[in-house]
């Protein structure tokens, strides 16, 4: 077949023109061989300028089309649909980055134009060795799975069945509720939190739409986007929530103590409890690790006071395989362990504690029905310091990064203990104040104007304990002095990091991680709540720091993206996927090894692509020594050509 | 000391049985004291089978022959085949195996350790001899090889460190660790070179002379393939650096023919052969059990070791990697574990 190839170079206002000739670039291009039609334009994704591709099209025949203007990622799809107007292909069109990979990296015209050249050459000689492809339809699982019962996965789910939709909902712990259920009140109404998400929670249990299984974790995931497999793993249950009739009987009997996780390790609790008196499912659970081996003959008390027989100690494991065609994943923050806080005396003086004691210290629910006492002594603190950035932005110890929330949260720790101790006094040590938000400064203003909040600009070196006290040696930078304070209790506002499982369920799911471990967004601006795999969302403080409204909006970001991607009957799934060139191919098994999507199989001794799995994204290419494997539209000869147009 | 008697023994054992179809070995040389492979089906010719400080092929490229073969043919014989195989050669099994090239079963891994010593290197010998041929070449105790010439049948000793080959003074495995036999002991103190030992010497000098050598090497290259017909890892139908392997079957179209790819041109010019040469070796990295056997082969001395040591050292100091050591371990090119150093993967 004759190539009749056209371009379009486009200038993006001046985004490109300014740097690139984009009409010399156009006129070479029309020398060059194959290429029938080339001309510049100053707004190709423009309507006229869509338009123009399907004219230049018709009018010429084509049978492939550059366009040679911003990063495929943004118009590759506007063209590709113009393209299919003009009864082109859309996978004969490809798009030659000369905006982001030429224009805003240079400043010398001459050089600048020369790449746009080359890039849009090579793509020029990459198309017209493209095949004409048929998007490949795959049926959908109208079902979704959500990782992770704090708020952002409650909220998610909800969500989900107002749309109809069924949901798995998995969280390890014996309840759902998250981090969110050990907060006293929420800044800045002072709003009582278990007030605001109990509902949510009742909703949850309520939902005959929603499968909730606690105490469980995705072990494995197959399958692609609209059609996954789950394997998930849920702990003995060794007490039958059905049978429980929550009459506290088993507790009193129970021999062990240990942390009590919901109260942040400031009370103990039983190895069989309850998590809070508000829990969902609403049953009492038995700690694995804690009971004494579950052994009868060792213990066995509380399967003996239990009149209802809801213990059985030989209850295993189960694991079930649940189909779902979107996943959300919302496994939420741990604070940056208080063992990292040498300095500070964290993890060594009882009276200095983590946001999230002081939270249960405030708390109604919590140990000392909301009294703020100390502890070691169970006195009441007078004199109270509060330390920002405790682990935040200090990249060469701690996080890099801001943890958003701890500006706030201090501040209405601070108006809380003034609430609760009248003639006590606090002081904060803070490197700066970031209360953007609806309401947010003016609730920090409240706090140093109402209740008489020490704000000190400056950081602590040390906090020691010295007579009964602690003693907090920081400075002022405002007043250019030091400043020791002796201080009864000490409230460090640690860094917010990922979850403990959150690692572990990016690989699982092979859902990337940014820098800071972090759940990765497919795009930091534009997709927000995507992650890298299609077909998996994020919610919540996995994919950064944040606070409970904007949670609350990215789970229900998170949840639309699923409704529309659910909402339709089959999913057109990208055709250019990898093809094995079966001559060449030794069944040596490196691009078996080397998918990250388990595409590929040996089948009679020679590697077959499952083109649904296929995304194309050319690792087994790189691994096979052979060339025995390519991508289509993006072959070897292909690469070969581009290399050829760049070099020449 | 490894009984050569022991070997035979076996050797005929398994032609006798029939759990073979052949065994690959060495038998005295024709042309010098240098042993050279042989082919063995009976079990009577067993009493040829060397095993001497002159063993210095990598039978493994006979296995990939005879799987070759075995594909062509139209009644393939697919009994086992037994090879004698050194440590290195017995890696060279191991990752012919952990690349599905053939089956455990379909090979007899008859293992010899090197012990304290290895093999000769040729050219070493001949200065050693200053330009005389070496009659008889012998192993003489733990770590000395006994040596006559023609004309004169007195046995002079050398120690072994004076003419074993580079590798094998670099060796970390003298012992096949896969095998279905070994014959002789394992020695652990090899008192020799550290490993990539000549891979860190050709580092200590800078890159501009680094690059000025392998100018002149590449600028020498004859483009005769030798290094590639005698690498057993080269089995690829088609090699992508030479554009006359190009695969034709009967669906093979027109296009297809006029559209294959010349990453590399055939001509020996500079610029092309060093394409060749470093596309050959990244192809083997990961891959290369340093038999040495390309660089023995060359007919103009380019000291090809080197370029493949030197990725087997980048594999082996970032990845812990060493080819052929484990058949159940994923490639080194197709594996990728959590902790690897490079964070952009993540």
């Amino acid at each position: 077949m004759t190539k009749r190839t056209g371009v379009f170079v486009c200038h993006c206002g001046k985004n490109i023109a300014a740097t690139v000739d984009v009409k010399k670039v156009a006129q070479e291009l029309a020398k060059d061989d194959g290429v029938v039609f080339s001309e510049d334009y100053v707004y190709m994704c423009s309507d006229p300028g869509q338009t123009a591709v399907i004219d230049a099209i018709k009018d010429n025949d084509l049978n492939g089309m550059v366009i040679s203007c911003c990063s495929p990622t943004l118009h590759e799809k506007t063209f590709r649909d113009a393209s299919e107007l003009g009864d082109l292909n859309a996978f004969q069109c490809e798009i030659a980055n000369i905006r982001e990979q030429c224009a805003w990296v240079h400043k010398d015209m001459e050089v600048a134009t020369e790449k746009a050249l080359k890039i849009t050459r090579a793509s020029v000689r990459r198309v017209q060795h493209n095949q004409a492809l048929e998007p490949i339809g795959v049926p959908v699982t109208r079902r979704a799975l959500v990782v992770g019962g704090g708020i952002a996965g409650i909220q998610a789910a909800l969500d989900l069945t107002d749309a109809g939709l069924d949901v798995v909902l998995v969280e390890k712990q014996a309840t759902i509720g998250g981090n969110m259920l050990k907060l006293s009140e929420t800044f800045p109404t002072l709003d009582c939190s278990q007030c605001i998400l109990s509902p949510k929670m009742v909703s949850v249990s309520k939902n005959p739409k929603i499968t909730l299984m606690t105490e469980s974790e995705v072990e494995s995931i197959s399958g692609f986007v609209g059609n996954f497999k789950v394997k998930i793993k849920k702990k003995a249950a060794f007490v039958d929530p059905e049978l429980c009739k929550l009459c506290d009987d088993c507790t009193p009997v129970c021999p062990v103590a240990v942390p009590n996780e919901y109260d942040v390790g400031l009370t103990n609790r039983r190895a069989i409890h309850i998590p809070f008196a508000q829990a969902i499912p609403a049953s009492f659970t038995l700690d694995e690790e804690a009971c004494l081996g579950l052994d009868p003959v060792v213990c066995g008390k509380c399967e003996e006071v239990c009149d209802v027989g809801a213990i059985d100690y030989d209850k295993k494991p189960t694991v079930t395989e649940e189909d779902v065609g979107a996943i959300v994943v919302a496994t939420g923050f741990d604070l940056y362990g208080m063992e990292h806080m040498g300095e500070f005396g964290g993890g060594r003086y009882p009276d200095v504690l983590d946001g999230l004691q002081f939270e249960r210290l405030c708390s109604a629910s919590g140990a000392t029905e909301g009294h703020i006492m100390r502890p070691s002594d169970h006195k009441v603190p007078k004199e109270i310091v509060f330390i920002q950035c405790s682990g935040s932005r200090d990249p060469e110890n701690h996080c890099a990064y801001c943890s958003k929330i701890c500006c706030m949260y201090t501040a209405k720790h601070a108006t809380l203990y003034k609430h609760h101790v009248p003639d006590g006094q606090a002081y904060i040590f803070y490197i700066d104040i970031r209360s953007g938000g609806k309401g947010y400064e003016e609730f920090v203003q409240r706090s140093m104007e109402n209740d008489g909040v020490i704000y000190l600009r400056g950081r602590v070196s040390r906090v020691y304990e010295k007579d009964g006290k602690l003693k907090v040696m920081g400075v002022d930078t405002l007043a250019g002095r030091n400043v020791e304070i002796n201080a009864d209790m000490v409230v460090l506002a640690q860094a917010m990091e990922p979850s403990k499982g959150t690692a572990e369920i990016a690989k699982i799911l092979k859902i990337g991680r940014d820098k800071d471990g972090f759940l990765a967004e497919a795009h930091p601006k534009l997709k927000p709540v995507e992650s890298v795999t299609a077909g998996i969302y994020l919610a919540g403080a996995a994919q950064g720091p944040k606070d409970i409204p904007e949670t609350v909006s990215q789970a229900g970001a998170a949840a639309s993206k699923v409704i529309a991607l659910l909402s339709k009957d089959q999913l057109a799934h990208s055709p250019t996927v990898a093809k094995v060139r079966d001559p060449w191919c030794t069944g040596c098994e490196m691009c078996v090894d080397a998918c990250p999507y388990d595409a590929i199989a040996l089948v009679d001794g020679k590697a077959s692509v499952n083109e649904v799995l296929c995304e194309g994204c050319g690792s087994c290419v790189g691994v096979c020594v052979r060339a025995a494997i390519d991508v289509k539209n993006v072959t070897q000869l292909q690469i070969h050509e581009m290399i050829s147009a760049i070099m020449a | 000391m490894v009984n050569v008697e022991e070997i035979r023994d076996f050797a005929a054992g398994l032609l006798e049985r029939g759990e073979v179809k052949s065994v690959l070995g060495f038998r005295h040389g024709s042309a010098s004291a240098f042993a050279e492979p042989c082919t063995l089906t009976e079990a009577d010719d067993a009493a040829s089978l060397v095993w001497d400080p002159t063993c210095l092929n990598n039978l493994a490229l006979y296995l990939v022959k005879d799987r070759k073969q075995q594909a062509a043919s139209k009644t393939p014989d697919t009994r086992p085949v037994g090879i004698v195989a050194k440590g290195c050669d017995s890696r060279a099994v191991g990752v012919l195996l952990q690349e599905n090239y053939f089956k455990r079963e379909d090979v007899v891994v008859i293992g010899i350790s090197c012990e304290g010593t290895g093999v000769v290197d040729p050219k070493k010998l001949s200065n050693k001899l200053k330009g005389r041929t070496a009659s008889r070449v012998t192993f003489d105790g733990a770590d000395g090889i006994s040596v006559s010439v023609y004309g004169d049948e007195t046995e002079t000793v050398i120690p072994a460190r004076e003419v074993l080959a580079d590798r094998c003074l670099e060796c970390r495995a003298a012992a096949p660790a896969l095998n279905n036999v070994v014959f002789g002991d394992s020695v652990e103190a090899r008192d020799y070179n550290e490993p990539f030992h000549a891979a860190k010497e050709a580092e200590n000098v800078s890159e501009d002379e680094r690059w000025a050598t392998w100018e002149h090497h590449f600028d020498r290259c004859l483009r005769c393939f030798a290094c590639r017909a005698v690498c057993p890892m080269c089995y690829c139908p088609e090699c992508v650096v030479d554009s006359t392997t190009f695969v034709v079957t009967l669906g093979t179209s027109a296009k297809e023919k006029a559209n294959r790819i010349r990453w590399c041109e055939r001509s020996a010019n500079t610029s092309e052969s060093a394409v060749y040469h470093l596309t050959r070796a990244i192809h083997l990295a990961g891959r290369c059990i340093d038999c040495g056997e390309c660089e023995r082969v060359c007919p103009v001395n380019i000291p090809l070791r080197l370029l493949n040591t030197k990725l087997e050292k980048e594999a082996f100091e970032m990845f812990e990697y060493q080819a052929g050591h484990d058949i159940e371990q994923a490639s080194l090119l197709s594996s990728f574990r959590d902790e690897d150093p490079n964070s952009f993967i993540r």
